[in-house]
């Protein structure tokens, strides 16, 4: 009688354990989607940010204009050294 | 000549019983296979060795100073103390029987009252509690040192892949019934005459089938302390298994163009994601199931320190140092539960059996899972990956990836895996939490 009553404990909290953990996970899933949904949506906010980065062009371009200059001052260079000899 | 005689009657050679000797065996036996097997030899270093400790006779280090009175203190002390406890003792009978009674008065039913004068004429005579003792009793009857190991384990994990594919969560939940058919398990084999647990035991056991060390030693400390030692070796001896115990259920399971699946690639994952997502588990938590909230709420803690980029330090410090620390006072707390009296049973050997038991059902569950999934979805799973839905992070997802090399060598799981290992995790963690709430 008493091991009955302990079969229907172990049952009923098997039931209810995976039940729960599925309830839940599921729960989790729809929450998580949806974050990542909304998220997605607010995406466009980093955009504008690297638009932002974008829209001083002069200094990106003059930085670039340095490093051509010194690749081919560096390449001047060596031709010279190399006719030199 | 009597001082000889009492030299030796003081000796461990003199009072080594039977049962300490097996488990100084077992002991050794945990750090061979930790050792030389390299079987999670992190924990089981420190919990063998604990073992060994435990069982030294006359040491004492793993009982308390009433224990240690009751087993070693002069016949007027044994019956100052039964006078404490509201008995008196059989002045026929010999001291030996006396310390016998006495054990059994102090286990059984006492008012905490009594037990307490009791222990206070113990600690007055000279007598202490042993050190393993005080560590178990502050780092497990608390609770806090699984927490923090827990904790530790959020900072260590990337829930990058989870999120990036949230239905693999799925397979973490269907992993869980491992523990829950073990429970069944365990209550049949009572029903049935086998093995004696109760409800209560029979929840700590099927916790193992979560394949989470922090998690069973957690539960089983708050609803079967006494089966905590048998419990956590299991635990962590079949987590070191889970790369033998797994393939072979794996492959049964599926056929060899199911394991050739391969996956879309996981879409990047941005930062903000990562931030936000510990802290809606933490609200999902508190507003649904309050009683996961220990384990689950140190989890995303440890988590939110690691996504969230402004204390490295912190993050650092839990996933390293403090985790050791922790490990270290946690394994020899779990030796000091391998006495011969709680270990050496019927029962431990039930335990061990139920929970490879455990680790197979769970396996094949998360595994017809991803078939069922595989079935409704429109994006290819490859079944195996279900497998990894037993937590054991990461060994369970190296599995889930070795597997599908054998079938294809240019199809790599391991990303895709660690989905599922790791809402393994905290479904292990609700699964804790559900028992725990309705036993506890």
């Amino acid at each position: 009688m008493q091991n009955q009553e302990l079969l229907q404990d172990g049952l009923a909290l098997m039931a209810l354990g995976m039940g729960v953990v599925f309830v839940f996970l599921t729960l989790l899933v729809i929450s998580v989607t949806l974050m990542s949904k909304l998220i997605g949506r607010f995406q466009p906010v980093p955009v504008p940010v690297e638009a932002g980065r974008k829209s001083p062009p002069p200094p990106a371009a003059s930085t670039e204009k340095d490093e051509i200059m010194a690749v081919i001052s560096a390449a001047v260079h060596r031709y010279r050294s190399t006719r030199r000899r | 000549m009597d001082k000889l005689v009492t030299l030796w009657e003081g000796s461990g050679l003199y009072n080594l019983e039977l049962g300490q000797a097996v488990m100084i065996l077992v002991g050794l036996l945990l750090l061979y296979l930790a050792i030389y097997k390299k079987f999670e030899p992190l924990l089981l270093v420190p919990i063998g060795f604990g073992g060994i400790l435990a069982n030294i006779p006359e040491a004492g280090l793993a009982i308390s100073a009433l224990d240690q009175a009751i087993e070693v203190a002069k016949p007027a002390v044994l019956q100052q103390m039964a006078a404490a406890l509201g008995a008196s003792l059989d002045p026929l009978a010999n001291a030996e029987a006396w310390r016998e009674s006495l054990q059994m008065m102090a286990h059984d039913g006492v008012a905490p009252d009594q037990l307490r004068a009791a222990r206070d004429i113990a600690v007055g005579v000279g007598y202490s509690d042993g050190m393993l003792y005080n560590f178990y009793k502050v780092a497990i009857g608390s609770g806090i040192a699984p927490l923090i190991i827990f904790m530790g384990v959020g900072a260590m994990t990337d829930f990058g892949p989870l999120l990036a594919n949230p239905r693999t969560l799925f397979l973490g939940a269907a992993a869980q019934f491992g523990i829950f058919a073990t429970l069944f398990g365990a209550v049949v084999l009572t029903s049935m005459g086998v093995m004696d647990f109760s409800l209560n035991q029979a929840a700590a056991i099927g916790i193992i089938g979560g394949a989470d060390g922090p998690t069973s030693i957690y539960v089983s400390s708050v609803l079967a302390p006494e089966l905590l030692g048998a419990i956590a070796v299991a635990a962590y001896a079949y987590m070191a298994l889970v790369p033998l115990i797994q393939p072979p259920i794996m492959r049964l399971l599926t056929t060899e163009k199911e394991r050739q699946i391969k996956m879309t690639q996981l879409r990047p994952v941005s930062k903000l994601e990562k931030v936000v997502f510990p802290l809606m588990l933490l609200i999902l938590v508190a507003l649904f199931l309050p009683d996961a909230a220990p384990l689950l709420g140190m989890f995303c803690f440890g988590n939110l320190m690691r996504e969230c980029g402004v204390v490295e330090r912190l993050s650092d410090t839990a996933q390293n140092s403090l985790i050791n620390i922790v490990t270290i006072i946690l394994g020899l707390s779990v030796g000091s539960k391998l006495m011969a009296d709680s270990f050496l049973t019927f029962e431990t050997l039930g335990i061990l059996g139920l929970g490879i038991v455990a680790f197979g059902i769970g396996t094949a569950a998360g595994v017809l899972m991803a078939k069922l999934m595989n079935l409704v979805s429109k994006m290819p799973i490859n079944p195996l990956i279900g497998a990894a839905g037993v937590s054991a992070v990461p060994m369970a997802a190296r599995v889930a990836n070795k597997v599908g090399l054998e079938a294809n060598p240019h199809n790599f799981l391991l990303m895709h895996a660690m989905g599922p290992n790791v809402a393994g995790v905290i479904g292990s963690a609700v699964a804790a939490g559900v028992m725990i709430k309705y036993l506890g």
